[in-house]
Order: structure tokens, then C-alpha cells, then sequence
């Protein structure tokens, strides 16, 4: 493809023969010469968008929480997408970006469990191994120069121990008993790291309900792509359970008092 | 037999002067020498079942599968040249993962055993393979319901109600004809399919056997499952216990 | 030139179903010298005889590390073996690379056992002609497996292949019900044991000639540390030696199997080889 579109629709340059003064054979070639000829184009931006996911480590596992929105653009295009995506019998996946290429991921992690169950000889993929497979393709992909463009979070509970781990569209990998992605990194971060560090093994699962509504909430004040409708996943000794989606109570009524905002005549 | 020594039994590629394919026939001897393996077909569900021939006490118990997984609702069992069976095992995974790339769903039954009834023709019909020398029984839980297939070394295959393969194939079918199939559960077929595998077994006086049971029904949710240790116990003692009342 | 019309090559069935060819890969397979495998709860034992073309020449390797949790033993053709050997430690790298797992050993055993399937099934290529003994340690305990180049692999208690090895295995099927539960000395002298029944009359286990490798804790002959822990290793020549001293000897072990002679090598055929189930 010539990207130039100053070229589009005119003789492609000075040597261009307009009046078919050399025989056929002996025409000069006229490609472009620019060095974008023979390019080609990938993945420069997600499409159709999915915001924070948050994960944090309680007593009994891990809990992860998405809300329900896929964006285009600014628009808020499809409000009951779920994000966070079951993997196998002890692991859940949550994703922020494309969702297009999340779909995707989910695909062939379906055919690897798929895989793995027809074996029947007990050796099952756990969340560690999920997590390392993950950011092997992540990374091969950005190597490629053509990223699946998303940010993962990878929660999982398996022989007595929890995992949580995160990977991205680079394939850079991190660990820590709090994760978030996307605008959650900056604004629910903190209050995560605030409520759970040090506490891993004490909080219980209605105490991290609690601090993931309060994460939920504050996202859907000040992220303007989010909503308030989410789910909850929690993976435990009893294995992967993921909600219904929730709504988040919030309270607008000082928005009367800002200008511009409510039903006001001035 | 008349073909041998005749030269027309040499190939697959080959045809007798009376248009028979004598190395397809005797593929089909290497599945007659195995231990007999049969499938059930019922209204909410299938049973597997094969008489696991034990050439060594010192084999693990249970370790040394004859009944593989083929997609989450598919099971196979194979009489025949074992390792024969595993290259069959791989193909119908491959097609599995293929149709469900391509469409999304699971594969229906009926379209594995097509596909992998063009794969088995094909070792017919050069000089350059050998025939699969494996029957294989496919069965499913699928959209329409259970499915039963028989995909024979010739490479046809038919659907049935009741199906059985290898050595005891005769008893097997005299004995499944009798079930009244459409009034079982999957759990009574356990049985009846245990009970059958070990009257087969008797009646060959061969040497020491595993039984090897599998099931898809209402009770595994649809999916292909080894039974549960405690039916498979069960089912062993009362096909025991059958064994001498039948005499 | 053939012994019968139907065994010149491995894309035609005989009339009774068989595959000579592939039979006759098994038989390359007794040619080699005797390799033993057993285990027990807690580790995986390899034994075998190393053979020397002459007093110039270094015994022929009997033993391959495919990964820290898997090693083989082998008899038959040592080139095919390398080939095999080969492939499953890309198997293990791949595991390991995808998933950070060590590779399960049944999937291995299995990898390799898919591969010897095609060759007993398209003209042009012949069975590998080698048999091998696969221990491994994964998620679910210790195991040996038998590979063989009809493509079949079984999980064993015990087992031995190759040259005398149903001399061995008499002795195998005579004990190993002690094995599950035997500290680990005790299970290489078993396996030393049943090794030295596959040995011609005026031969002898020695340093030289026997290969031990291992998988499990550290025995207390064993001086050196290995690192994983439990990772397989191979031990030769002196470090051998603390195990053959072991060894009860032949005329004083009430519990030794009739002598070998009777019913060493080939003849015994078709009972140790099973093509179908």
C-alpha cells in the first residue's frame, strides 16, 4: 500500500510514461519506490476497550473485579460484557483493553484446557502455568511488532497456595498480593496496597468484597470509562466462582451545585 | 485361505482377480486378536467398556489406558494394534480442535467419524501405508443427544445402538441385542456393560484382565469420565456375581 | 531370502494380522545388553550392563539424563536411541519454556511412542530398533515406563529389557511386591539382582560394566551432592561400587530364581511382546 496520499489517484512519478512513448516491454517501472511499498500495517490501537481490572490476595484465595463495560472510543458501547473469564478448574483471567483480542485469548486458552482434559492423566494446568503461557505469547506477539493489546491479570488457587500475577501487551510480567490495571493502577492501587498488604492472610472474603466496592466505586467516579455494573470472581479451595453482575451504589447529589452539569438555567 | 501365496495380498493397492483387498482383511484379523471392547448407547447417555488383556503382573494397574478422551464429551475406545490406537487418538483430537476453531461448538459425533472415516480409507488405498489394524468405537453425548460410531480398518463406519469389537465380539453383540437400551440409565448400562465384558472374557478362557469403564451422561454433565471408583467396584463384583449364576 | 512372504517390510499385514517387521525390530531390541528398571514410593532405579567391543574400547553408554526429573536406559540400536533421546529432551525444554513445568513422563513416553507408531505404518522407513527404559519423577510420584519400537509404552512396577532380560524379569516378578516400600539401597540391590541374572555364565557385575541411575533423595553411598535435589543422575565406575558391595552373593541367596541358561533370550519371544491389548 502507497501511504503517501498525495500519490492517490495521479501517475505514480515523473517516469511515468503518459504518452506510451516505449514499447510495452520497455516501460520503466513505475512502483513506488518509497520504502512503506512493501509495508504492512498492524495493530497501532485497541478498538473496542475494557478498563481496570482489580485483584487482590484474601485468607481463602484470590478475588479479582471487572465492570461490565466495553468502550468504543468514548462511546459506551456494550454495557454487559463480562471481563473477568474462567480458565480451567482453578484459574480466572481478568482483561483490560481489546476486547476483540481478549475474546481471542480466551479461545486458545479453551483449546490448551481442552487439551489438557482429553490427557485424563491427572496433570492439570494451574494458575502459574496458565500465567507463563500467557506471557509467552504475549511476548512473541510484541516481538512480532503485532501485541494481543491488553493488560491481564491472572488469579488462581491450586494445592493450598494462590497465585496472582499480571501480564501485558509488552509481556512484561508482575507479582504482588494487590494488582490493578489500567486507570485502576493509579486510582485503586493505593487503596488496595493501603487495605490488604500485610494482611493477606487475615482478611476475610466479605471484608474484600468491601474493599473491592469501595476500588469499584471510586473508578466509577473518575473513570469516565467505566460503569457501575460489575462482577466479582473469587477462586478458593472450592474452586472458581464468578458473580452476577453487581451495581455499585453511588450518590450524585452534589452534582446540583456544579455548573454546567445538572438541569441548570444559567 | 485362498489368498495366500498368490501375490494379490501383498499391498493395499492391490485387488484379487475376484475384487477383494486382502491386506484390509487381514488388518482387520490384527483387530480379532485383540481384547474385546464394546460401547452402549442409551437414552441419556453412553458407556465404554473394554477387557483390558494383562501380558504382565508387573504392569501398573490402571495406569495403561485403552479408553481415551477425544473432546470434553467424546470418548474412544480401540480393538486392535495399541499403538495404532494412540495415531487414531491424535487425528480425532486434531479434528475436534479443527471443527471447533472453525464453528465454535462442539464437534457432533457424526462428523468426527466421517472425518476420521476418510483418514483410516485413505491407508487403503496406497502401496506405500498399511491399513489402521484398529476398530474403533467413538461415542458422545452431542447436541443431538448420545451417539454411538464404529469405524471399521476399511474405513466405513456405522452408527449404532449397542456396539462391540475384538475378540468376544460375537457373545458381546448376542448379549447387548438382549438389553432393552432404551429403558436404562447411563448407570444401569455400567453394569450391564461390565457384566458383558467379563461373560466375553469367561467364555475365551484368556489369560488375566482389566476392565476398563467409561461414561458420558446426565451424571458426569455431558462429560467423558473414567466411572467412578466405587460404581466401577460395584459394577465389577455384580458382573462377578452374574458370571456364576449364569452358568 | 525372506523367512516367510509377508515380513519384507513393515506396510504389509500377514494373513494372521501381524507385523513382522516391526516383530523383528523387538528382536533388535534383545540384542542389546540388559537394561532393569524399578521403583518405589519414593524413587526410580535404572541398572545396566555396559558392553565393550574389547580391551582398547570404552564401554558403549547405556544411560541418557533427558531433564533434572527424567532419565533413560536403553538396549538396542544406541544410534536410534539418540535420535529419541533427542526429541524428548525437546519435549522437556518445551514444557519448560510454555509452562515452566517439567514435562509430565507419561506425555513424554507417550511423545516418543506416537513417533515409533508411523514408522510401523509407511513404507520407507523401518521401526527404530530400539528399546528403552524411562523413569521419571513428576506431580503425581515416581515412574518407569517401557518404550518399545512398536510404538506401545506401559507403565511398570518393574521391568527389563533387552539381551536374557526374561531372566530378569522372573527375578522381577518374583519380588516386586517388597519394592514399593523399600529404602533405596535395598531397591538397587534388587535391581542389581535381578541385572546380574541376565549375565552369561562366567561373567560378573562390576565396576567397569554396570550403570546405575537414579531418581529420589540421596542414597548414604552416594558421595556426592546432587543438585536439584532428587534430580537423576548416573552413576559409574567407583561410585558403583558402594552397591555392588551390596550384593548378596549368588550360591548363598536362597531367593535367587533357577539359573538363567533355560530361559534366556530370544526364544521366550512373543510372551514379552505384546502388539495388541
Amino acid at each position: 500500500m502507497d501511504h503517501f496520499p498525495t500519490n492517490w489517484g495521479r501517475p505514480r512519478n515523473d517516469a511515468y510514461d503518459a504518452y506510451g512513448t516505449f514499447p510495452l516491454p520497455h516501460r520503466p517501472n513505475n512502483d513506488t519506490k518509497d520504502a512503506f511499498a512493501s509495508g504492512v500495517q498492524r495493530t497501532q490501537q485497541p478498538i473496542v476497550t475494557g478498563t481496570s481490572v482489580l485483584a487482590l490476595k484474601y485468607k481463602d484465595g484470590i478475588m479479582m473485579a471487572a465492570d461490565n463495560l466495553a468502550s468504543y472510543g468514548s462511546l459506551a458501547r456494550f454495557k454487559d460484557v463480562q471481563r473477568l473469564h474462567p480458565v480451567g478448574k482453578y484459574t480466572v483471567i481478568g482483561a483490560g483493553g481489546d476486547i476483540s483480542d481478549f475474546q481471542y485469548i480466551q479461545k486458545f486458552l479453551e483449546e490448551l484446557i481442552i487439551e489438557e482434559f482429553t490427557s485424563q492423566d491427572g496433570h492439570d494446568l494451574g494458575p502459574a502455568e496458565i500465567h507463563e503461557y500467557l506471557s509467552q505469547v504475549m511476548y512473541a506477539r510484541r516481538s512480532k511488532l503485532n501485541p494481543l493489546w491488553n493488560s491481564l491479570l491472572v488469579g488462581g488457587f491450586k494445592d493450598g497456595k494462590s497465585f496472582l500475577a499480571y501480564v501485558d501487551l509488552l509481556g512484561t510480567t508482575y507479582s504482588a498480593s494487590t494488582l490493578a490495571t489500567g486507570f485502576g493502577a493509579y486510582l485503586a492501587q493505593p487503596i488496595l496496597r493501603k487495605e490488604v498488604e500485610g494482611k493477606e492472610t487475615e482478611l476475610t472474603e466479605d471484608e474484600a468484597i468491601r474493599i473491592m466496592e469501595t476500588c469499584i466505586r471510586v473508578l466509577y467516579y473518575r473513570d469516565a470509562r467505566s460503569i457501575d455494573k460489575y462482577q466479582l470472581a473469587t477462586i478458593t479451595a472450592d474452586g472458581v466462582k464468578i458473580s452476577d453482575s453487581r451495581h455499585i451504589s453511588t450518590s450524585w447529589s452534589f452534582a446540583e451545585g456544579i455548573r454546567g452539569y445538572g438541569a441548570q438555567t444559567q | 485361505m485362498t489368498s495366500i501365496g498368490t501375490g494379490y495380498d501383498l499391498s493395499a493397492s492391490t485387488y484379487s482377480p475376484d475384487g477383494r483387498i486382502f491386506q484390509v482383511e487381514y488388518a482387520t484379523k490384527a483387530v480379532e486378536n485383540s481384547g474385546t471392547a464394546i460401547g452402549v448407547k442409551v437414552n441419556d447417555g453412553i458407556v465404554l467398556a473394554v477387557e483390558k488383556l494383562i501380558h504382565s503382573k508387573l504392569l501398573v494397574p490402571e495406569a495403561n489406558r485403552r479408553i481415551q478422551t477425544i473432546d470434553r464429551h467424546i470418548g474412544l475406545a480401540t480393538a486392535g494394534l495399541l499403538a495404532d490406537g494412540r495415531n487414531i487418538t491424535t487425528r480425532a483430537r486434531d479434528e475436534a480442535v479443527n471443527y471447533r476453531e472453525a464453528y465454535n461448538a462442539p464437534t457432533p459425533l457424526k462428523i468426527l467419524a466421517d472425518r476420521l472415516g476418510l483418514y483410516v480409507q485413505a491407508y487403503t488405498l496406497y502401496s506405500s501405508v498399511r491399513p489402521f489394524g484398529i476398530s474403533t468405537i467413538l461415542g458422545a453425548v452431542d447436541k443431538d443427544g448420545p451417539s454411538l460410531y464404529v469405524v471399521e480398518p476399511s474405513g466405513v463406519f456405522f452408527g449404532y445402538n449397542g456396539a462391540a469389537v475384538g475378540k468376544g465380539r460375537q457373545l458381546a453383540k448376542t448379549e447387548l441385542e438382549k438389553l432393552k437400551l432404551s429403558e436404562l440409565t447411563t448407570r444401569e448400562a455400567v453394569y450391564e456393560a461390565a457384566r458383558i465384558i467379563y461373560l466375553v472374557h469367561e467364555d475365551a478362557k484368556e489369560k488375566e484382565f482389566e476392565l476398563e469403564l467409561s461414561w458420558i451422561g446426565k451424571e458426569t454433565d455431558g462429560v467423558h469420565l473414567p466411572v467412578p471408583k466405587d460404581l466401577h467396584r460395584d459394577a465389577e463384583a455384580k458382573a462377578k456375581a452374574a458370571l456364576e449364576t449364569f452358568e | 531370502m525372506f523367512r516367510n512372504t509377508y515380513d519384507s517390510d513393515n506396510t504389509v499385514f500377514s494373513p494372521q494380522g501381524r507385523l513382522h517387521q516391526v516383530e523383528y525390530a523387538l528382536e533388535a531390541v534383545k540384542q542389546g545388553s540388559a537394561a532393569v528398571g524399578l521403583r518405589s514410593k519414593t524413587h526410580a532405579v535404572l541398572l545396566a550392563l555396559k558392553r565393550s567391543t574389547g580391551e582398547l574400547a570404552s564401554y558403549q553408554q547405556k544411560m541418557f539424563r533427558i531433564d533434572d526429573h527424567v532419565g533413560i536406559a536403553i538396549a538396542g540400536l544406541t544410534s536410534d536411541a539418540r535420535v529419541l533421546s533427542n526429541f524428548m529432551r525437546q519435549q522437556a525444554m518445551s514444557s519448560k519454556m510454555l509452562f515452566n513445568r517439567p514435562v509430565p513422563v507419561n506425555r513424554l513416553v507417550g511423545s516418543i511412542a506416537d513417533k515409533a507408531q508411523v514408522n510401523t505404518q509407511e513404507y520407507g522407513r523401518r521401526p527404530y530398533g530400539v528399546g528403552f527404559l524411562v523413569i521419571g519423577h513428576d506431580q503425581s510420584g515416581p515412574h518407569l515406563y517401557e518404550f518399545s519400537p512398536s510404538g506401545n509404552s506401559y507403565e511398570y512396577f518393574a521391568m527389563s529389557i533387552g539381551a536374557r532380560s526374561q531372566s530378569a524379569k522372573t527375578y522381577l516378578e518374583k519380588h516386586y511386591e517388597e519394592f514399593a516400600d523399600a529404602p533405596l539401597e535395598d531397591l538397587i540391590r534388587h535391581g542389581l539382582h535381578a541385572l546380574r541374572e541376565t549375565l552369561q555364565q562366567d561373567k560378573e557385575l562390576n565396576v567397569n560394566n554396570t550403570s546405575i541411575g537414579l531418581i529420589g533423595p540421596t542414597s548414604e553411598h552416594e558421595t556426592k551432592a546432587t543438585l536439584p535435589q532428587g534430580a537423576f543422575r548416573i552413576l559409574e565406575n567407583e561410585a558403583v561400587e558402594p552397591f555392588l558391595q551390596t550384593m548378596v552373593a549368588k550360591s548363598t541367596d536362597s531367593s535367587a530364581p533357577a539359573p538363567a541358561g533355560a530361559s534366556s533370550s530370544g526364544a521366550g519371544g512373543s510372551s514379552d511382546v505384546q502388539m495388541s491389548g
